[in-house]
């Protein structure tokens, strides 16, 4: 949707991208970057809880299946010690969840993707709607 | 005697109407006779001529029509005497007159010629030991009368549903059991259609859901039912259930193994998709147009892999009752055109030309765009793949007499023989004779038939083998939707794959 990087804003947009798969933070951080994004990789769950508590970054890109700490774990601490987040979080998972669990998530969290749905370019037009 | 008092008055009224008839004759002889001033004796005795003749006529009528009722209670005794010949049994569903009251007098001769050899048996007490015996039965078991009432049940009901004991006896039966049909045709219809047209019938069902309250597991069973019209304990219907759920677990199990294996595929298909793109976005137009053309054929590859692990998981989520759509309004032409995008890519590279034939001015309809373009993709997947030697494959979509959006995908391949056609919408389902041909899953159709029914609309074919097929399915117009639309939140409405068939059954064809 907004892939000309003329069309965003001088000071870019700063994005958390929190993932354990290397091939999968590559292939974000090259799509975003690209879009205008400035990314940061972590690859632990722990690690993350830190990054996104600093609040430095517009929008977060959460995986469910992490290392030292579950997304879900990392989101629900989030939203308890730090209610005032000014960061969105997107929680992207190939996991298949049963409905009522993927409720839940979704409660918590500013969106919700199927990494497998959508290719890299594709994630970085759906950041683009969120107006942050 | 309601029955009895009917058949009286209708008897009544249908000889009344007859002697009027016949009446009618000489009157018009009389009059025919007087304006044109033939003598009154000659008029006055042909018409009397006249109008016996008729009462003969109609009285032999009218006496063979009201006698049929007892004509086909006298074949009912015939047929379960012993000594007959081999009369048929009657066909009391052809009865006009009196039908109910005859279906019910044939059930009780049908009922007491099983009993007619020993007279000397206390019927209270027969009862009273049928009674003791279904309390015995070690499987649950509900008798239930016409206004479903339950009247017995046996001592194990209790503890498979964990009830209180005695907590059944008078209690509506869907009150107390939750029951959950993979199909349309669910035991409540039967009852329903029992009670309308027949005298006694039976019924099984397999894999039927028993939800239990709170959190405990489902079980699954298979039912069998079976309906005595005015049984004489009060008893109409009797239905048992034998428990299946561990095996029937097993196979649920088995399809949650396949949705697993199938999420496991999603991270390197997230991975694949991703390098594709890259290479897309990097090398186009810098390669050569034979290395164009196989990158291309990358991408369609890794895109059909991707609807068929899409396919997969969904067949799973429609099982389990977890497949929601969320219906919004949506230019249907756009949709379409938007939706199938990838399979005209394929078509092309495969030589098959696809022809769009929308109706200008089709209204907006109400769909899940992604869903919707499944069942599409489905349909353009299979008149490719079973297309043959021939080249055309047209989408037409119309307004139809109902009022809704119609949409054919018409092929004019291999076609499918007329003897599989009803088991095409069913899971894993293809036809034996094309199955080494050709690929795919035989989940598709039965997906599409899901999501489409999921939308108020129906999917069916038309086909004959040679001359290709003609999928449709119908859509519901946006505007049908609006008074649903005022209850839901505003970014649309969501709907499950089961729930909304169940509750929607006006809108099916």
């Amino acid at each position: 949707m907004n892939e000309d990087q003329t069309s965003l804003p001088a000071t870019p947009k700063r994005v958390l991208c929190v993932e354990d798969e290397h091939f999968i933070n590559e292939l974000y951080a090259r799509a975003l970057t690209k879009a205008g994004y400035q990314t940061t990789v972590v690859t632990d769950g722990e690690q993350a809880l830190q990054e996104i508590l600093s609040d430095e970054y517009d929008i977060v890109l959460l995986d469910i299946m992490l290392p030292s700490l579950i997304g879900t774990e990392v989101l629900k601490r989030i939203r308890a010690d730090k209610p005032d987040l000014k960061a969105k979080i997107i929680i992207t998972t190939n996991l298949e969840l049963s409905e009522e669990n993927r409720a839940a998530i979704e409660a918590q969290a500013d969106g919700y993707v199927v990494k497998a749905d959508l290719t890299p370019r594709q994630m970085a037009e759906f950041l683009a709607q969120l107006n942050v | 005697m309601d029955d009895f008092e009917k058949l009286e008055q209708n008897a009544y009224i249908y000889l009344l109407f007859t002697n009027i008839c016949a009446l009618v004759p000489g009157i018009l002889i009389w009059i025919y006779g007087s304006s044109k001033g033939i003598s009154p004796k000659t008029t006055f005795a042909v018409a009397i001529i006249c109008i016996v003749v008729s009462f003969i006529i109609t009285t032999r009528v009218a006496s063979g029509f009201i006698l049929r009722p007892l004509q086909m209670l006298w074949q009912a005794i015939v047929h379960v005497s012993s000594d007959t010949t081999n009369l048929p049994p009657p066909n009391i569903d052809s009865l006009r007159l009196g039908r109910t009251l005859i279906l019910s007098l044939a059930n009780r001769v049908y009922q007491l010629s099983g009993q007619h050899t020993n007279t000397e048996i206390d019927h209270g007490n027969i009862s009273q030991q049928a009674s003791d015996i279904v309390k015995l039965f070690p499987q649950p078991i509900f008798a239930f009368d016409k206004d479903q009432n339950i009247t017995n049940v046996s001592t194990s009901t209790y503890s498979y549903l964990n009830l209180p004991e005695g907590s059944l006896i008078g209690a509506k039966l869907f009150d107390k059991l939750n029951l959950e049909f993979s199909t349309d045709n669910t035991l409540e219809q039967w009852i329903t259609d029992c009670q309308d047209n027949k005298v006694a019938g039976q019924a099984l069902w397999q894999r039927v859901r028993v939800k239990l309250a709170d959190d405990q597991p489902t079980k699954q069973c298979d039912i069998v039912a079976c309906y005595n019209r005015d049984n004489t304990n009060g008893n109409e219907f009797i239905i048992s259930l034998y428990d299946n759920s561990e095996e029937y677990n097993k196979d649920d199990q088995a399809l949650s193994f396949v949705a697993l294996a199938v999420h496991e595929l999603r991270t390197p298909l997230t991975m694949l998709r991703g390098y594709v793109e890259v290479f897309e976005e990097e090398l186009e137009g810098k390669l050569n147009p034979e290395l164009t053309g196989y990158l291309h054929k990358l991408r369609l590859a890794t895109d059909q892999l991707t609807a068929f692990v899409a396919n997969v998981l969904n067949v799973v989520r429609v099982d389990e009752n977890q497949l929601s759509f969320k219906l919004s309004e949506r230019d249907w032409k756009t949709t379409l055109t938007n939706g199938s995008a990838s399979m005209l890519a394929r078509a092309q590279i495969l030589g098959k030309t696809i022809t769009f034939n929308i109706a200008e001015n089709l209204p907006s309809v109400a769909v899940d765009p992604v869903s919707i373009s499944e069942v599409v993709n489905n349909l353009l997947d299979n008149a490719i793949k079973y297309s043959g030697a021939s080249k055309d494959i047209v989408i037409t979509s119309t307004l139809n007499q109902e009022g809704f959006v119609e949409t054919t995908v018409q092929d004019s391949g291999v076609g499918i023989p007329e003897n599989v056609v009803p088991n095409l919408f069913e899971k894993f389902y293809r036809n034996h004779r094309t199955r080494h041909q050709f690929g795919g899953t035989g989940l598709g159709l039965y997906l599409s038939k899901a999501i489409v029914n999921a939308h108020g609309g129906n999917i069916w074919v038309k086909s004959k083998a040679g001359e290709g097929s003609q999928f449709s399915f119908t859509l519901l117009p946006y505007a049908s939707l609006a008074e649903e639309l005022k209850n839901s939140d505003n970014d649309g409405i969501t709907r499950h794959a089961h729930g909304w068939i169940k509750n929607h059954s006006m809108f099916r064809r």
